[in-house]
């Protein structure tokens, strides 16, 4: 009992105990790190301190004061999630001025989403993060793919990962990944394959079998692509009922626009309305309530492919979701931002359910610990663990020139259980070939059965 | 409520206690004395009942602030009853209740004692009485939180339970971190008094215990004269240290990261050396008639002071013998008490900031009734809560006060005694006027004063909630069906 448990978790500061600050508190203390909130409100900070084993303080985060008590000379993250955009940036770049500490803010309102890296790395941001936009790209991908037993979306949802069961009567059984791969026209990555409860990373010369749980990356427009090809029934959604016009409507909106769904929104204030249909001219903006039933009738909810209720209350977002089962055959997504109720919730089969702040905690928390895994000096950007942690997915940033990049990669000499899933140049996902190569300046993604990765060039055998 | 976990903790405190009771053991074996055996006993079967309690970890190790105050407020009491087995055992306080008066004084930093001989004790006893001040100065529980790991949020209800003062923040995020850093602050301070006095040629045993009871504000002394017969040196290093001990302990977290400036900003600091200053210079004044010259005048009002404010109770002068205004300025000094997150006892420095910036507060509203003006302290605002709460105990300290006092009044002493005796006792200091004075003691007390005297001890020492709560029999209630329930749940999976 006298055992001392050496500490080596993170000094954190997080500005703002809302929604997404409380669940960040809960994951991080529960991971061992030493964190101190700052809020306006004393009565939140108290309740706070008073549930988890952190410290509090209760002021003006941007304060230099405020900073400087919650310890922000020694803090090595800053974790900005206040309601207010302008409040996070600011509070960021003040701590960035303390020395040498990462800074995540969260930014939410359109107007900046399309600046998130400019202002990144203009201001020296770990990261940017954009629940609205996160939870709206995550919900695109579930409609894209409805069929799909998991969808997740990487590098700001340029990439996409999808999971489905291969049928016995399709034709790539049987078939190994080399022949596939030649005969396709949609460029993807077979990243892990699950049988019988072993975790493959497949070869070129890996067979497939009926039943296989495939993995695969590709960017976004080829992972239904690939999937209509080799004749997986897909379901793709052709139109969407989106309730509720906010800032998460809006990105949802935009997204499906691009995917070539069919939107329409109905949202109750009028001027609300207008600047919606300024902003996307090609969806059907309805001003009216989404309550109301005879309206929902009157829009055709019986005959939607899908139907997603975002308005600011989860109650009422539950209640639609319900009645859109009820009265038509449409996928459903419902968005629940606070309500914490999940064994009920589970027991209303509510169909896909998205919890945007736990999409913003875990792209947190996944960064934290990847910075922990490697140490402070790493080029880790993001750390994914997949199949319950057997298998890792690593982002990493290319600083620099080095053995890695400019070669082919079949030429590069690459350790066991490791593969180049895709490669980010600027922004445009490069799914590689044997002839393709990491440059400097990309971000790579690796799979990898190994642990403990701590920059590109650990692939090396 | 969790029974179980406090079931453990429980059992984590017991474990904790009996290898603290090795000290005495590891004394008598040096100074080959037969009671050490007796020592040796009650510790072993105490590690045992500690390790039966918690053998099994529970798995809902959450618990609520009520939990933090009864687990708290229990092993204060249960400590002392263990802890008073070995005087009875050895036979060197015969009969039960005073031998755990003796004990409760001790852990509760009090430092009154039933013993009119201190001399006659053995050594591993008298190490035993001055280590209960140590131990019960930080606090056993805030000793737990720094060895054991413990997950959830649920560290903080037993530092508030166990810490003194309105209001209880932390130093670092974690609790057990906090908790750690304390008691290191609270080792370094004890040895460094410990080489002070070595220094000064005191005996090194006289050394360790007098250290002890500095570090815990206690008071016991091994002597019979307390401080007298030692060197002006010594009494000065006493002086000094017992008065280090009464600061807020925040205050050396500033000074050890260098952040000096902040720690004599403190409000609470400034206002406990202000008032000391002031005594000493007013008693001074007074004593020189007694004393006849300035230095030893100084010295003894310095030495008295520092004791009495920081609630130790050592002496080295009768001040019985002083004049009224002396004796009152004491008396008042002993509710003042010293800084809040320190080791010593009383109403704190910081409550009475409060409680007159309060009534500041008030005579403002009575000029300007619409006006609005928050309480601050350290610039920064004092919540309504801690405001509210600080009301609420000066309250509930003076209903114990008085209910207590006469309580004790059927014994039929005189009114000074039997008003300084609770003093005494509820601020944790020790020594009070007339019969209960430095160079007398409690043993003429009937038993029921006595037991008492103990509750206001306990009282005093963990801010008088959590002990009046295991008072409150919708606590006891709370557990027995928690534990029943239990119980039912078992049955039923059975």
């Amino acid at each position: 009992m006298f055992g001392k448990k050496k500490s080596e978790g993170f000094k954190i500061i997080i500005v703002g105990c809302g929604k997404v600050g409380t669940t960040l508190v809960s994951q991080l203390t529960r991971e061992g790190h030493d964190i101190t909130i700052i809020d306006k409100d004393q009565s939140i900070v108290n309740d706070v301190t008073g549930t988890y084993d952190v410290m509090g303080v209760a002021g003006n985060g941007a304060s230099f004061t405020v900073l400087q008590d919650a310890g922000i000379s020694d803090a090595d993250l800053l974790i900005a999630v206040t309601d207010s955009d302008e409040l996070n940036l600011l509070c960021c770049t003040l701590a960035k001025q303390f020395g040498n500490l990462s800074a995540i803010a969260r930014v939410r309102t359109p107007d900046y989403s399309k600046e998130t890296n400019y202002l990144r790395q203009k201001l020296g941001l770990a990261m940017i993060i954009n629940p609205e936009l996160e939870a709206a790209l995550e919900a695109s991908a579930i409609l894209a793919l409805p069929n799909a037993l998991e969808v997740n979306s990487f590098a700001h949802g340029q990439a996409t990962l999808v999971k489905f069961r291969l049928p016995e009567d399709n034709d790539l059984v049987g078939r190994t990944i080399a022949s596939i791969g030649s005969s396709l026209k949609s460029n993807i990555t077979f990243c892990a394959i699950e049988r019988k409860g072993e975790v493959y990373i497949p070869s070129g010369a890996f067979t497939l079998e009926a039943d296989d749980v495939i993995s695969y990356v590709s960017n976004r427009r080829n992972a239904s692509n690939f999937l209509t090809e080799i004749g997986y029934k897909s379901n793709k959604v052709k139109d969407a009922m989106i309730i509720g016009g906010g800032k998460g409507a809006y990105y949802l909106a935009e997204q499906l626009i691009s995917m070539g769904i069919k939107v329409k929104i109905i949202e109750t204030d009028k001027a609300r309305c207008e600047e919606l249909s300024l902003l996307l001219p090609k969806a059907i903006i309805i001003n009216g309530d989404g309550i109301d039933q005879e309206l929902l009738k009157a829009e055709g909810i019986q005959s939607a492919e899908s139907f997603i209720p975002l308005t600011g209350i989860d109650e009422v977002n539950v209640l639609l979701t319900l009645h859109a089962k009820n009265v038509s055959d449409a996928k459903v997504i419902t968005k629940i931002n606070k309500i914490n109720y999940n064994e009920v919730l589970d027991k209303l089969d509510l169909g896909s359910v998205i919890y945007p702040k736990f999409i913003t905690s875990e792209a947190i928390v996944a960064y934290v610990r990847a910075r922990q895994n490697s140490g402070k000096s790493s080029n880790i950007e993001t750390l994914y663990h997949m199949f319950d942690s057997r298998i890792e997915a690593i982002e990493f940033k290319v600083d620099a020139a080095s053995a890695v990049t400019g070669v082919p990669l079949k030429d590069l000499k690459r350790k066991d259980d490791v593969l180049v899933a895709f490669i980010n140049r600027k922004g445009r996902i490069i799914i590689p070939k044997g002839t393709d190569s990491i440059e400097k300046g990309d971000t790579v993604m690796i799979v990898t059965k190994n642990t403990g990765f701590t920059d590109i060039q650990d692939i090396l055998a | 409520m969790n029974s179980k976990i406090i079931r453990y903790l429980f059992g984590k405190v017991l474990i904790i206690l009996g290898m603290l009771l090795l000290l005495p053991c590891l004394t008598a074996l040096i100074y080959r004395e037969q009671e050490g055996y007796m020592y040796l006993m009650v510790a072993v079967v105490t590690v045992l009942l500690g390790l039966l309690f918690s053998l099994k970890k529970p798995e809902d190790t959450v618990f609520y602030f009520k939990d933090g105050c009864f687990i708290t407020a229990l092993s204060w009491v249960i400590m002392s009853a263990i802890g008073a087995v070995p005087f009875v055992l050895t036979g060197e306080i015969p009969f039960y209740v005073d031998a755990l008066f003796e004990t409760v004084s001790g852990f509760t930093t009090t430092g009154a004692s039933i013993l009119s001989n201190v001399e006659a004790l053995s050594h591993c006893s008298l190490l035993w009485r001055s280590f209960t001040h140590w131990i019960g100065g930080m606090g056993v529980l805030v000793f737990l939180l720094a060895i054991v790991p413990m997950n959830g949020g649920s560290h903080m209800n037993l530092m508030r339970a166990e810490s003194p003062g309105p209001s209880v923040g932390k130093l670092v995020p974690k609790a057990g971190e906090t908790a750690k850093i304390l008691y290191v602050i609270y080792m370094g301070l004890t040895v460094l008094e410990f080489i002070f006095l070595v220094c000064g040629k005191m005996p090194v045993f006289d050394a360790i215990c007098t250290s002890f009871g500095t570090a815990g504000t206690g008071g016991f002394g091994i002597k019979c004269d307390s401080m007298l017969s030692y060197s002006p040196y010594i009494q000065w290093v006493v002086t000094v240290f017992m008065l280090l001990f009464g600061v807020n302990f925040n205050a050396y977290f500033l000074v050890l990261f260098g952040q000096i400036k902040k720690a004599l900003s403190m409000e609470e600091v400034k206002t406990y050396f202000a008032v000391i200053v002031g005594a000493v210079a007013i008693i001074t004044f007074d004593v020189v008639k007694i004393c006849g010259n300035f230095k030893d005048a100084i010295r003894h009002t310095s030495f008295t002071v520092a004791s009495i404010i920081t609630t130790t109770g050592f002496g080295t002068i009768d001040f019985n013998k002083w004049s009224v205004t002396s004796r009152l300025l004491l008396v008042s000094l002993m509710f003042i008490g010293a800084c809040a997150g320190s080791t010593g006892g009383g109403i704190k420095v910081s409550r009475f900031i409060i409680l007159f910036k309060t009534v500041k507060k008030e005579l403002l509203s009575y000029m300007h009734p619409k006006s609005i003006k928050k309480i601050k302290m350290d610039d920064r605002p004092v919540e309504h809560e801690v405001v509210r709460s600080t009301d609420v105990y000066f309250i509930t300290f003076v209903i114990i006060f008085v209910v207590s006092l006469f309580a004790i009044s059927i014994d039929g002493k005189d009114l000074v005694t039997s008003f300084t005796a609770v003093a005494a006792t509820i601020n944790n200091i020790g020594p009070g006027l007339e019969l209960v004075g430095p160079t007398e003691n409690y043993a003429f007390f009937s038993p029921f004063s006595k037991i008492v005297l103990m509750i206001d001890m306990l009282a005093g020492r963990l801010e008088l909630f959590p002990l009046v709560l295991l008072f409150y029999p919708v606590m006891w209630r709370d557990l027995l069906f928690s534990t029943i329930r239990e119980k039912r749940k078992k049955k039923k999976i059975d």
